[in-house]
Protein backbone atom coordinates (compact mmCIF):
# COMPACT_ATOMS: atom_id res chain seq x y z
CA UNK A 1 0.00 0.00 0.00
CA UNK A 2 1.57 3.54 -1.06
CA UNK A 3 0.48 5.15 1.66
CA UNK A 4 1.09 2.96 4.45
CA UNK A 5 3.26 5.26 6.04
CA UNK A 6 0.47 7.91 6.72
CA UNK A 7 -1.70 5.32 8.27
CA UNK A 8 0.91 4.11 10.29
CA UNK A 9 1.08 7.55 11.24
CA UNK A 10 -2.32 6.92 13.07
CA UNK A 11 -0.66 5.21 16.14
CA UNK A 12 0.70 8.14 17.36
CA UNK A 13 -2.16 9.21 19.42
CA UNK A 14 -3.07 6.35 20.72
CA UNK A 15 0.43 5.59 21.94
CA UNK A 16 0.86 9.00 23.08
CA UNK A 17 -1.92 8.83 25.42
CA UNK A 18 -1.07 5.03 26.40
CA UNK A 19 2.87 6.33 27.10
CA UNK A 20 1.58 9.65 29.52
CA UNK A 21 -1.20 7.81 30.92
CA UNK A 22 -0.33 4.41 31.22
CA UNK A 23 3.08 3.60 31.14
CA UNK A 24 4.46 6.94 32.63
CA UNK A 25 2.15 6.56 35.73
CA UNK A 26 2.90 3.11 36.10
CA UNK A 27 7.05 3.58 36.16
CA UNK A 28 6.50 6.37 38.06
CA UNK A 29 4.78 4.11 40.58
CA UNK A 30 7.35 1.81 40.46
CA UNK A 31 9.93 5.04 41.23
CA UNK A 32 8.26 6.26 44.44
CA UNK A 33 7.95 2.94 45.81
CA UNK A 34 12.03 3.18 46.56
CA UNK A 35 11.49 6.81 48.13
CA UNK A 36 10.64 7.71 51.47
CA UNK A 37 7.78 9.69 53.00
CA UNK A 38 7.86 12.07 56.06
CA UNK A 39 5.16 14.46 57.17
CA UNK A 40 3.34 13.21 54.52
CA UNK A 41 5.71 14.42 51.98
CA UNK A 42 7.92 12.79 49.16
CA UNK A 43 11.19 12.31 49.63
CA UNK A 44 13.24 11.43 46.62
CA UNK A 45 16.06 8.77 47.09
CA UNK A 46 16.74 4.83 46.98
CA UNK A 47 15.36 2.81 50.17
CA UNK A 48 14.73 -0.92 50.11
CA UNK A 49 12.45 -0.13 53.62
CA UNK A 50 9.28 -0.82 52.45
CA UNK A 51 9.72 -4.09 50.39
CA UNK A 52 11.83 -4.73 53.48
CA UNK A 53 8.72 -4.25 55.65
CA UNK A 54 5.87 -6.06 52.97
CA UNK A 55 8.44 -9.47 53.29
CA UNK A 56 9.03 -9.28 57.27
CA UNK A 57 5.61 -8.36 58.18
CA UNK A 58 3.46 -11.50 59.11
CA UNK A 59 0.42 -9.76 58.34
CA UNK A 60 1.35 -8.83 54.91
CA UNK A 61 2.75 -12.02 54.52
CA UNK A 62 -0.60 -13.65 55.52
CA UNK A 63 -2.54 -11.28 53.54
CA UNK A 64 -0.61 -12.04 50.42
CA UNK A 65 -0.90 -15.78 50.27
CA UNK A 66 -4.47 -15.51 51.05
CA UNK A 67 -4.80 -12.96 48.22
CA UNK A 68 -2.95 -16.03 45.89
CA UNK A 69 -5.15 -19.02 47.07
CA UNK A 70 -8.55 -17.32 46.50
CA UNK A 71 -7.77 -15.62 43.24
CA UNK A 72 -6.47 -19.22 42.32
CA UNK A 73 -9.51 -20.89 43.27
CA UNK A 74 -11.36 -18.21 41.28
CA UNK A 75 -9.36 -18.54 38.58
CA UNK A 76 -9.40 -22.20 38.17
CA UNK A 77 -13.40 -21.82 39.09
CA UNK A 78 -14.01 -19.04 35.88
CA UNK A 79 -11.62 -20.66 33.50
CA UNK A 80 -13.21 -24.46 33.30
CA UNK A 81 -17.03 -22.96 32.91
CA UNK A 82 -15.81 -20.50 30.60
CA UNK A 83 -14.02 -23.83 28.54
CA UNK A 84 -17.43 -25.38 28.95
CA UNK A 85 -19.43 -22.55 27.81
CA UNK A 86 -17.36 -22.19 24.49
CA UNK A 87 -17.58 -25.64 24.11
CA UNK A 88 -21.30 -25.45 23.98
CA UNK A 89 -21.57 -22.59 22.18
CA UNK A 90 -19.28 -23.56 19.61
CA UNK A 91 -20.17 -27.61 19.25
CA UNK A 92 -23.65 -28.00 21.27
CA UNK A 93 -25.85 -24.99 20.00
CA UNK A 94 -23.94 -23.28 17.29
CA UNK A 95 -27.28 -21.25 16.07
CA UNK A 96 -27.75 -19.83 19.51
CA UNK A 97 -24.17 -18.81 20.00
CA UNK A 98 -23.98 -15.44 18.99
CA UNK A 99 -27.35 -14.77 21.16
CA UNK A 100 -25.59 -16.41 24.14
CA UNK A 101 -22.86 -14.24 24.19
CA UNK A 102 -24.56 -11.35 23.89
CA UNK A 103 -26.89 -12.43 27.09
CA UNK A 104 -23.58 -13.42 28.73
CA UNK A 105 -21.96 -10.21 28.20
CA UNK A 106 -24.65 -8.34 28.94
CA UNK A 107 -24.27 -9.32 32.94
CA UNK A 108 -20.85 -7.97 31.88
CA UNK A 109 -22.21 -4.40 32.22
CA UNK A 110 -24.96 -5.37 35.07
CA UNK A 111 -23.12 -3.00 37.02
CA UNK A 112 -19.88 -3.62 39.60
CA UNK A 113 -20.77 -2.22 42.49
CA UNK A 114 -24.57 -3.32 42.37
CA UNK A 115 -23.40 -7.07 41.65
CA UNK A 116 -21.42 -7.12 44.42
CA UNK A 117 -24.00 -5.65 47.24
CA UNK A 118 -26.59 -7.83 45.51
CA UNK A 119 -24.38 -10.94 46.52
CA UNK A 120 -24.15 -9.76 49.69
CA UNK A 121 -27.88 -9.29 50.38
CA UNK A 122 -28.01 -13.11 48.70
CA UNK A 123 -25.36 -14.60 50.62
CA UNK A 124 -26.07 -12.74 54.21
CA UNK A 125 -26.63 -14.59 57.39
CA UNK A 126 -30.36 -12.96 57.39
CA UNK A 127 -30.02 -12.74 53.61
CA UNK A 128 -31.92 -14.05 50.79
CA UNK A 129 -30.74 -17.67 50.29
CA UNK A 130 -31.10 -17.85 54.28
CA UNK A 131 -34.36 -16.43 54.94
CA UNK A 132 -35.83 -18.55 51.40
CA UNK A 133 -34.27 -21.80 52.60
CA UNK A 134 -35.58 -21.49 56.47
CA UNK A 135 -38.74 -20.31 55.21
CA UNK A 136 -38.94 -23.66 53.08
CA UNK A 137 -37.89 -25.04 55.96
CA UNK A 138 -34.87 -26.95 53.83
CA UNK A 139 -32.99 -25.90 56.88
CA UNK A 140 -33.47 -24.41 60.23
CA UNK A 141 -30.52 -22.99 60.99
CA UNK A 142 -29.01 -19.81 58.93
CA UNK A 143 -25.66 -21.14 56.55
CA UNK A 144 -22.81 -18.59 58.21
CA UNK A 145 -19.81 -19.62 56.00
CA UNK A 146 -21.65 -18.11 52.63
CA UNK A 147 -20.86 -14.60 53.91
CA UNK A 148 -17.65 -13.15 54.91
CA UNK A 149 -15.22 -15.62 54.16
CA UNK A 150 -13.27 -16.93 51.37
CA UNK A 151 -16.16 -18.40 49.96
CA UNK A 152 -18.27 -15.18 49.78
CA UNK A 153 -15.11 -13.37 48.03
CA UNK A 154 -14.82 -16.52 45.61
CA UNK A 155 -18.53 -16.68 44.70
CA UNK A 156 -19.00 -13.41 43.83
CA UNK A 157 -15.23 -12.67 41.63
CA UNK A 158 -16.33 -16.18 39.79
CA UNK A 159 -19.97 -13.96 39.16
CA UNK A 160 -18.10 -11.09 37.85
CA UNK A 161 -14.99 -12.91 35.79
CA UNK A 162 -17.24 -15.41 33.49
CA UNK A 163 -17.85 -13.29 30.97
CA UNK A 164 -14.40 -11.92 30.80
CA UNK A 165 -12.76 -15.35 30.76
CA UNK A 166 -15.28 -16.37 28.26
CA UNK A 167 -14.61 -13.72 25.48
CA UNK A 168 -10.78 -15.08 24.85
CA UNK A 169 -11.34 -18.63 24.99
CA UNK A 170 -14.35 -18.40 22.84
CA UNK A 171 -12.77 -16.03 20.39
CA UNK A 172 -9.79 -19.42 20.11
CA UNK A 173 -12.34 -21.99 20.06
CA UNK A 174 -14.83 -20.14 17.31
CA UNK A 175 -11.78 -21.35 15.19
CA UNK A 176 -12.32 -24.46 15.62
CA UNK A 177 -14.78 -26.99 13.44
CA UNK A 178 -16.60 -29.53 13.97
CA UNK A 179 -14.48 -31.68 11.65
CA UNK A 180 -11.64 -31.26 13.76
CA UNK A 181 -13.06 -33.11 16.12
CA UNK A 182 -14.89 -35.68 14.37
CA UNK A 183 -11.22 -36.94 12.81
CA UNK A 184 -10.09 -36.71 16.31
CA UNK A 185 -12.87 -39.10 17.32
CA UNK A 186 -12.55 -41.15 14.03
CA UNK A 187 -8.97 -41.74 15.38
CA UNK A 188 -9.93 -42.81 18.58
CA UNK A 189 -9.47 -40.19 20.95
CA UNK A 190 -13.13 -39.36 22.55
CA UNK A 191 -14.61 -37.98 26.07
CA UNK A 192 -11.70 -36.33 28.17
CA UNK A 193 -8.70 -37.71 25.93
CA UNK A 194 -9.99 -35.44 23.03
CA UNK A 195 -9.93 -32.48 25.05
CA UNK A 196 -6.83 -32.90 26.70
CA UNK A 197 -5.27 -34.03 23.61
CA UNK A 198 -6.99 -32.41 21.15
CA UNK A 199 -9.13 -29.16 21.66
CA UNK A 200 -7.56 -27.56 24.85
CA UNK A 201 -4.06 -27.62 23.32
CA UNK A 202 -5.98 -25.27 20.00
CA UNK A 203 -7.42 -23.36 22.50
CA UNK A 204 -4.49 -22.99 24.85
CA UNK A 205 -3.61 -19.40 24.19
CA UNK A 206 -7.80 -18.69 24.87
CA UNK A 207 -7.55 -20.49 28.09
CA UNK A 208 -3.92 -19.01 29.15
CA UNK A 209 -5.40 -15.66 28.11
CA UNK A 210 -8.97 -16.27 30.30
CA UNK A 211 -6.42 -17.44 33.40
CA UNK A 212 -4.66 -14.72 33.67
CA UNK A 213 -7.77 -12.00 33.14
CA UNK A 214 -9.17 -13.93 35.87
CA UNK A 215 -6.51 -14.23 37.97
CA UNK A 216 -5.28 -10.77 38.17
CA UNK A 217 -8.09 -8.89 38.22
CA UNK A 218 -9.44 -11.25 41.18
CA UNK A 219 -6.04 -10.93 43.38
CA UNK A 220 -6.25 -6.81 42.65
CA UNK A 221 -10.06 -6.08 43.64
CA UNK A 222 -10.46 -4.47 46.56
CA UNK A 223 -14.09 -4.14 46.52
CA UNK A 224 -14.84 -7.48 46.95
CA UNK A 225 -13.41 -8.14 49.79
CA UNK A 226 -14.51 -4.89 51.42
CA UNK A 227 -17.93 -5.73 51.16
CA UNK A 228 -17.90 -9.81 51.56
CA UNK A 229 -14.44 -10.57 53.28
CA UNK A 230 -15.83 -9.10 56.78
CA UNK A 231 -13.31 -8.74 59.42
CA UNK A 232 -11.01 -11.08 58.39
CA UNK A 233 -11.52 -10.80 54.88
CA UNK A 234 -8.38 -8.40 53.68
CA UNK A 235 -7.00 -9.10 50.77
CA UNK A 236 -3.97 -7.41 48.92
CA UNK A 237 -6.15 -4.77 47.21
CA UNK A 238 -7.41 -3.91 50.72
CA UNK A 239 -3.79 -3.21 51.97
CA UNK A 240 -2.86 -1.05 48.79
CA UNK A 241 -6.15 1.04 49.03
CA UNK A 242 -5.76 2.05 52.26
CA UNK A 243 -2.34 3.47 51.59
CA UNK A 244 -3.56 5.68 49.09
CA UNK A 245 -7.25 6.62 50.69
CA UNK A 246 -6.62 5.43 54.45
CA UNK A 247 -6.95 7.03 57.62
CA UNK A 248 -2.80 7.14 57.45
CA UNK A 249 -1.51 7.11 53.72
CA UNK A 250 1.58 5.69 52.76
CA UNK A 251 2.09 6.15 48.96
CA UNK A 252 5.88 4.40 48.81
CA UNK A 253 4.56 1.64 51.04
CA UNK A 254 1.20 1.20 49.12
CA UNK A 255 3.77 1.59 45.65
CA UNK A 256 5.77 -0.99 46.72
CA UNK A 257 2.84 -3.40 47.96
CA UNK A 258 1.28 -2.48 44.46
CA UNK A 259 5.05 -3.60 42.82
CA UNK A 260 4.97 -6.50 45.19
CA UNK A 261 1.47 -7.75 44.29
CA UNK A 262 2.31 -7.44 40.43
CA UNK A 263 5.69 -9.06 40.47
CA UNK A 264 3.54 -12.10 41.84
CA UNK A 265 1.14 -12.02 39.95
CA UNK A 266 3.36 -12.29 36.85
CA UNK A 267 5.61 -15.44 38.37
CA UNK A 268 2.24 -17.35 39.28
CA UNK A 269 0.87 -16.45 35.28
CA UNK A 270 4.10 -18.24 34.08
CA UNK A 271 4.41 -21.01 35.83
CA UNK A 272 0.33 -21.62 35.31
CA UNK A 273 1.57 -21.32 31.39
CA UNK A 274 4.06 -23.62 31.70
CA UNK A 275 2.55 -26.10 33.75
CA UNK A 276 -0.48 -25.83 30.97
CA UNK A 277 1.89 -26.39 28.60
CA UNK A 278 3.13 -29.22 30.24
CA UNK A 279 0.13 -31.21 30.82
CA UNK A 280 -1.05 -30.95 27.37
CA UNK A 281 2.12 -32.56 26.01
CA UNK A 282 1.61 -35.78 27.87
CA UNK B 1 -21.77 -23.28 11.64
CA UNK B 2 -23.23 -24.96 8.74
CA UNK B 3 -21.74 -28.41 9.17
CA UNK B 4 -23.68 -29.27 12.01
CA UNK B 5 -26.89 -29.61 10.12
CA UNK B 6 -25.13 -31.32 7.24
CA UNK B 7 -25.35 -34.44 9.71
CA UNK B 8 -27.50 -36.20 7.10
CA UNK B 9 -31.23 -38.05 6.76
CA UNK B 10 -29.74 -40.52 10.31
CA UNK B 11 -31.29 -37.67 11.89
CA UNK B 12 -35.06 -38.75 10.99
CA UNK B 13 -34.24 -41.77 13.06
CA UNK B 14 -36.72 -41.31 15.82
CA UNK B 15 -34.64 -42.88 18.37
CA UNK B 16 -31.58 -40.95 17.42
CA UNK B 17 -33.36 -37.64 17.19
CA UNK B 18 -34.57 -38.64 20.88
CA UNK B 19 -31.12 -39.85 22.07
CA UNK B 20 -29.59 -36.50 20.89
CA UNK B 21 -31.83 -34.60 22.31
CA UNK B 22 -31.30 -36.21 25.45
CA UNK B 23 -27.35 -35.12 24.99
CA UNK B 24 -28.33 -31.70 24.40
CA UNK B 25 -30.18 -31.81 27.78
CA UNK B 26 -26.97 -31.62 29.96
CA UNK B 27 -25.59 -28.70 28.46
CA UNK B 28 -28.92 -27.16 28.25
CA UNK B 29 -28.81 -27.53 32.14
CA UNK B 30 -25.19 -25.92 32.44
CA UNK B 31 -25.83 -23.01 30.29
CA UNK B 32 -29.17 -22.47 32.13
CA UNK B 33 -27.23 -22.57 35.02
CA UNK B 34 -24.50 -20.54 34.30
CA UNK B 35 -27.04 -17.53 33.17
CA UNK B 36 -29.01 -17.93 36.78
CA UNK B 37 -25.36 -17.31 38.44
CA UNK B 38 -25.05 -14.73 36.60
CA UNK B 39 -28.09 -12.54 36.50
CA UNK B 40 -29.22 -13.57 40.13
CA UNK B 41 -27.74 -10.20 41.05
CA UNK B 42 -29.57 -8.37 38.40
CA UNK B 43 -32.91 -9.34 39.35
CA UNK B 44 -32.44 -9.08 43.26
CA UNK B 45 -31.59 -5.41 43.40
CA UNK B 46 -34.54 -4.66 41.09
CA UNK B 47 -37.03 -6.87 42.35
CA UNK B 48 -35.96 -5.43 46.09
CA UNK B 49 -35.98 -2.23 44.83
CA UNK B 50 -40.06 -2.59 44.73
CA UNK B 51 -40.08 -3.80 48.06
CA UNK B 52 -41.82 -2.11 51.26
CA UNK B 53 -39.79 -4.50 53.65
CA UNK B 54 -36.39 -2.61 54.06
CA UNK B 55 -35.19 -6.24 54.85
CA UNK B 56 -33.89 -8.16 52.29
CA UNK B 57 -35.07 -11.13 52.87
CA UNK B 58 -38.10 -13.61 52.24
CA UNK B 59 -40.98 -13.46 52.33
CA UNK B 60 -41.99 -10.62 49.95
CA UNK B 61 -44.71 -8.34 52.14
CA UNK B 62 -45.67 -5.56 49.54
CA UNK B 63 -44.35 -3.01 46.79
CA UNK B 64 -44.05 0.43 46.93
CA UNK B 65 -42.25 3.23 44.82
CA UNK B 66 -40.71 4.62 48.07
CA UNK B 67 -37.17 4.06 47.68
CA UNK B 68 -36.90 5.41 43.91
CA UNK B 69 -38.37 8.73 45.60
CA UNK B 70 -35.79 8.67 47.97
CA UNK B 71 -33.01 7.72 45.72
CA UNK B 72 -34.10 10.83 43.73
CA UNK B 73 -34.53 13.07 46.83
CA UNK B 74 -31.01 12.21 47.47
CA UNK B 75 -29.98 16.01 47.33
CA UNK B 76 -26.37 14.28 45.94
CA UNK B 77 -28.46 12.41 43.08
CA UNK B 78 -28.63 15.32 40.41
CA UNK B 79 -25.08 16.42 41.48
CA UNK B 80 -23.50 13.07 40.31
CA UNK B 81 -25.82 12.20 37.71
CA UNK B 82 -24.38 15.14 35.92
CA UNK B 83 -20.80 14.57 36.94
CA UNK B 84 -21.39 10.77 35.67
CA UNK B 85 -22.97 11.85 32.26
CA UNK B 86 -19.61 14.44 31.87
CA UNK B 87 -17.29 11.92 32.77
CA UNK B 88 -18.79 9.39 30.36
CA UNK B 89 -19.20 11.44 27.09
CA UNK B 90 -15.79 13.00 27.48
CA UNK B 91 -14.19 9.88 28.07
CA UNK B 92 -15.96 8.11 25.34
CA UNK B 93 -15.41 10.83 22.27
CA UNK B 94 -11.82 10.90 23.95
CA UNK B 95 -11.55 7.38 23.47
CA UNK B 96 -13.18 6.37 20.40
CA UNK B 97 -10.84 9.54 17.99
CA UNK B 98 -7.93 7.78 20.21
CA UNK B 99 -9.12 4.24 19.42
CA UNK B 100 -10.16 3.89 16.03
CA UNK B 101 -7.36 6.17 14.48
CA UNK B 102 -4.95 3.41 16.39
CA UNK B 103 -7.36 1.02 14.67
CA UNK B 104 -6.49 2.07 11.42
CA UNK B 105 -3.10 2.62 11.99
CA UNK B 106 -2.79 -1.13 13.36
CA UNK B 107 -3.28 -2.26 9.71
CA UNK B 108 -0.59 -1.36 8.25
CA UNK B 109 0.97 -3.60 10.26
CA UNK B 110 1.29 -7.20 9.77
CA UNK B 111 1.57 -10.81 11.02
CA UNK B 112 3.66 -10.95 14.55
CA UNK B 113 4.01 -7.42 15.38
CA UNK B 114 0.26 -6.60 14.70
CA UNK B 115 -0.55 -9.58 17.13
CA UNK B 116 1.73 -7.72 19.69
CA UNK B 117 0.63 -4.44 19.15
CA UNK B 118 -2.64 -5.26 19.85
CA UNK B 119 -1.90 -7.53 22.87
CA UNK B 120 -0.10 -4.70 24.40
CA UNK B 121 -2.94 -2.21 23.55
CA UNK B 122 -5.05 -4.12 25.84
CA UNK B 123 -2.86 -3.90 28.23
CA UNK B 124 -5.08 -1.60 30.59
CA UNK B 125 -7.83 -3.43 30.77
CA UNK B 126 -5.66 -6.60 31.84
CA UNK B 127 -4.03 -5.16 34.92
CA UNK B 128 -5.95 -4.71 38.24
CA UNK B 129 -8.35 -1.19 38.10
CA UNK B 130 -6.75 -0.51 41.21
CA UNK B 131 -3.60 0.00 40.01
CA UNK B 132 -4.02 2.33 37.22
CA UNK B 133 -6.21 4.00 39.75
CA UNK B 134 -2.85 4.70 41.90
CA UNK B 135 -0.55 5.09 39.35
CA UNK B 136 -2.77 7.90 38.05
CA UNK B 137 -3.49 9.42 41.34
CA UNK B 138 0.50 9.33 41.77
CA UNK B 139 1.39 10.89 38.47
CA UNK B 140 -1.38 13.37 38.61
CA UNK B 141 -0.38 14.96 41.87
CA UNK B 142 3.26 14.80 40.56
CA UNK B 143 2.60 16.94 37.78
CA UNK B 144 0.62 19.08 39.93
CA UNK B 145 -2.69 18.31 38.40
CA UNK B 146 -5.61 18.43 41.47
CA UNK B 147 -8.08 15.61 41.44
CA UNK B 148 -10.91 16.26 40.43
CA UNK B 149 -13.27 15.31 37.40
CA UNK B 150 -10.42 16.24 34.65
CA UNK B 151 -8.46 13.19 36.34
CA UNK B 152 -10.86 11.15 36.37
CA UNK B 153 -12.18 11.53 32.73
CA UNK B 154 -8.69 10.77 31.45
CA UNK B 155 -8.30 7.85 33.73
CA UNK B 156 -12.03 6.58 32.05
CA UNK B 157 -10.35 7.02 28.77
CA UNK B 158 -7.29 5.36 29.49
CA UNK B 159 -9.66 2.09 30.79
CA UNK B 160 -12.15 2.34 27.51
CA UNK B 161 -9.44 2.35 24.97
CA UNK B 162 -8.51 -1.10 24.81
CA UNK B 163 -12.25 -1.67 24.29
CA UNK B 164 -12.62 0.51 21.55
CA UNK B 165 -9.62 -0.41 19.32
CA UNK B 166 -10.72 -4.20 19.85
CA UNK B 167 -14.26 -3.24 18.62
CA UNK B 168 -13.09 -1.14 15.79
CA UNK B 169 -10.34 -3.53 15.02
CA UNK B 170 -13.02 -6.70 14.23
CA UNK B 171 -14.81 -4.41 12.43
CA UNK B 172 -11.98 -3.33 9.94
CA UNK B 173 -10.75 -6.50 9.62
CA UNK B 174 -13.41 -6.93 6.94
CA UNK B 175 -12.74 -3.17 5.90
CA UNK B 176 -11.75 -2.62 2.34
CA UNK B 177 -9.06 -0.43 1.67
CA UNK B 178 -8.95 -0.38 -1.92
CA UNK B 179 -12.32 1.97 -1.68
CA UNK B 180 -10.23 4.79 -0.44
CA UNK B 181 -7.67 4.47 -2.73
CA UNK B 182 -9.95 4.99 -5.40
CA UNK B 183 -11.50 7.98 -4.27
CA UNK B 184 -7.81 9.29 -3.34
CA UNK B 185 -7.32 8.41 -7.09
CA UNK B 186 -9.93 10.32 -8.21
CA UNK B 187 -8.99 13.20 -6.44
CA UNK B 188 -10.61 13.41 -3.53
CA UNK B 189 -8.49 15.00 -0.61
CA UNK B 190 -7.83 12.62 2.92
CA UNK B 191 -10.02 15.07 4.28
CA UNK B 192 -12.55 14.50 1.65
CA UNK B 193 -11.72 10.57 1.69
CA UNK B 194 -12.32 10.43 5.22
CA UNK B 195 -15.53 12.41 5.66
CA UNK B 196 -17.48 10.86 2.68
CA UNK B 197 -16.04 7.50 2.46
CA UNK B 198 -14.64 5.87 5.47
CA UNK B 199 -16.82 7.97 8.15
CA UNK B 200 -20.29 6.46 6.60
CA UNK B 201 -19.02 3.33 6.12
CA UNK B 202 -17.63 2.51 10.08
CA UNK B 203 -20.38 4.95 11.35
CA UNK B 204 -22.04 2.27 12.96
CA UNK B 205 -18.84 0.62 14.60
CA UNK B 206 -17.58 3.57 15.75
CA UNK B 207 -21.16 4.66 17.46
CA UNK B 208 -21.30 1.30 19.02
CA UNK B 209 -17.41 1.60 20.35
CA UNK B 210 -18.24 4.76 21.73
CA UNK B 211 -21.48 3.38 23.49
CA UNK B 212 -19.02 0.82 25.27
CA UNK B 213 -17.01 3.43 26.08
CA UNK B 214 -19.82 5.10 27.70
CA UNK B 215 -21.17 2.10 29.27
CA UNK B 216 -17.52 1.50 30.85
CA UNK B 217 -17.15 4.79 32.18
CA UNK B 218 -20.95 5.11 33.89
CA UNK B 219 -19.99 2.17 35.66
CA UNK B 220 -16.79 2.61 36.64
CA UNK B 221 -15.50 2.91 40.17
CA UNK B 222 -11.84 1.90 40.97
CA UNK B 223 -9.83 4.62 39.23
CA UNK B 224 -12.64 7.30 39.53
CA UNK B 225 -12.38 6.73 43.90
CA UNK B 226 -8.60 7.50 43.47
CA UNK B 227 -8.98 10.37 41.13
CA UNK B 228 -11.90 12.20 41.67
CA UNK B 229 -11.08 14.14 44.76
CA UNK B 230 -14.28 15.38 46.75
CA UNK B 231 -16.50 15.29 43.18
CA UNK B 232 -19.13 12.62 43.15
CA UNK B 233 -20.96 10.52 40.59
CA UNK B 234 -23.51 7.80 40.86
CA UNK B 235 -21.20 4.67 41.86
CA UNK B 236 -19.13 6.98 44.48
CA UNK B 237 -22.38 7.71 45.73
CA UNK B 238 -23.53 4.73 45.70
CA UNK B 239 -20.14 3.13 47.75
CA UNK B 240 -21.13 6.05 49.92
CA UNK B 241 -24.25 4.54 50.90
CA UNK B 242 -23.06 1.12 50.41
CA UNK B 243 -20.17 1.66 53.37
CA UNK B 244 -23.11 3.43 55.39
CA UNK B 245 -25.09 0.42 55.81
CA UNK B 246 -28.49 -1.53 54.42
CA UNK B 247 -30.33 1.26 52.98
CA UNK B 248 -33.04 0.01 50.03
CA UNK B 249 -32.22 3.32 48.29
CA UNK B 250 -29.04 1.85 47.08
CA UNK B 251 -31.52 -0.94 45.20
CA UNK B 252 -33.49 1.69 43.49
CA UNK B 253 -30.47 3.33 42.70
CA UNK B 254 -28.88 0.77 41.26
CA UNK B 255 -31.80 -0.54 39.38
CA UNK B 256 -31.45 2.63 37.42
CA UNK B 257 -28.27 2.53 36.28
CA UNK B 258 -28.49 -1.25 35.47
CA UNK B 259 -31.16 -0.92 33.25
CA UNK B 260 -29.45 2.27 31.80
CA UNK B 261 -26.44 -0.10 30.69
CA UNK B 262 -28.28 -2.81 29.89
CA UNK B 263 -29.99 -1.07 27.30
CA UNK B 264 -26.94 1.15 25.80
CA UNK B 265 -25.10 -2.45 25.71
CA UNK B 266 -27.70 -3.73 23.93
CA UNK B 267 -27.50 -1.15 21.55
CA UNK B 268 -24.15 -1.01 21.32
CA UNK B 269 -24.05 -5.06 20.52
CA UNK B 270 -26.67 -4.59 18.01
CA UNK B 271 -24.55 -1.80 15.97
CA UNK B 272 -21.53 -3.51 16.28
CA UNK B 273 -22.90 -6.80 15.29
CA UNK B 274 -24.29 -5.29 12.29
CA UNK B 275 -21.83 -3.61 10.69
CA UNK B 276 -19.52 -6.84 10.84
CA UNK B 277 -21.75 -8.23 7.75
Amino acid sequence: MKNSAAIRRLLLPGISLYAIFFIIPLSILAVYSFWTQIDFKMHPGFTLEHYQTVFMTSLYRDVFLRTIIVAMLTALIVVPIAYILSYIMQFVFPSKARLLLNIILISMFSGYLVRIYAWRTILGKEGLLNTALIHFRIITEPITFLIFSNWSIAITLVGLLIPLALLPIWSSMSNVSKDHLEVAGDLGSRGFQMHRTILIPMVLPGIATAFAISFILAAGDFVVPTMLGGTNGVMAGNLIADQFKGLAPNWPLGASLAICVLAILIAIQMGFMKLVREVTRL
Amino acid sequence: MTTFKSSGPRNQLRTRGFRRSLRKLGPAIFVGVVLSYLFAPVIVTVLFSFTVSPRLSLPIEGFTLDWYKSAFGNPLFVDATMNTLTLALSSAIVAVIFGTSFAFGITSIKGRRRRIALTASLLPAAIPALVLGIALAVFFSGIGSRQGLLNASIGHAVLSLPFVILTMNARLETFDFTTLEAARDLGASPLQTFRDITLPIIRTAVIGAGLLAVALSLDEFVVTWFNIGNEMTIPVLIWGLLRRGIDPSINALASVVLVSLIAIVMVSNRLTNRSER
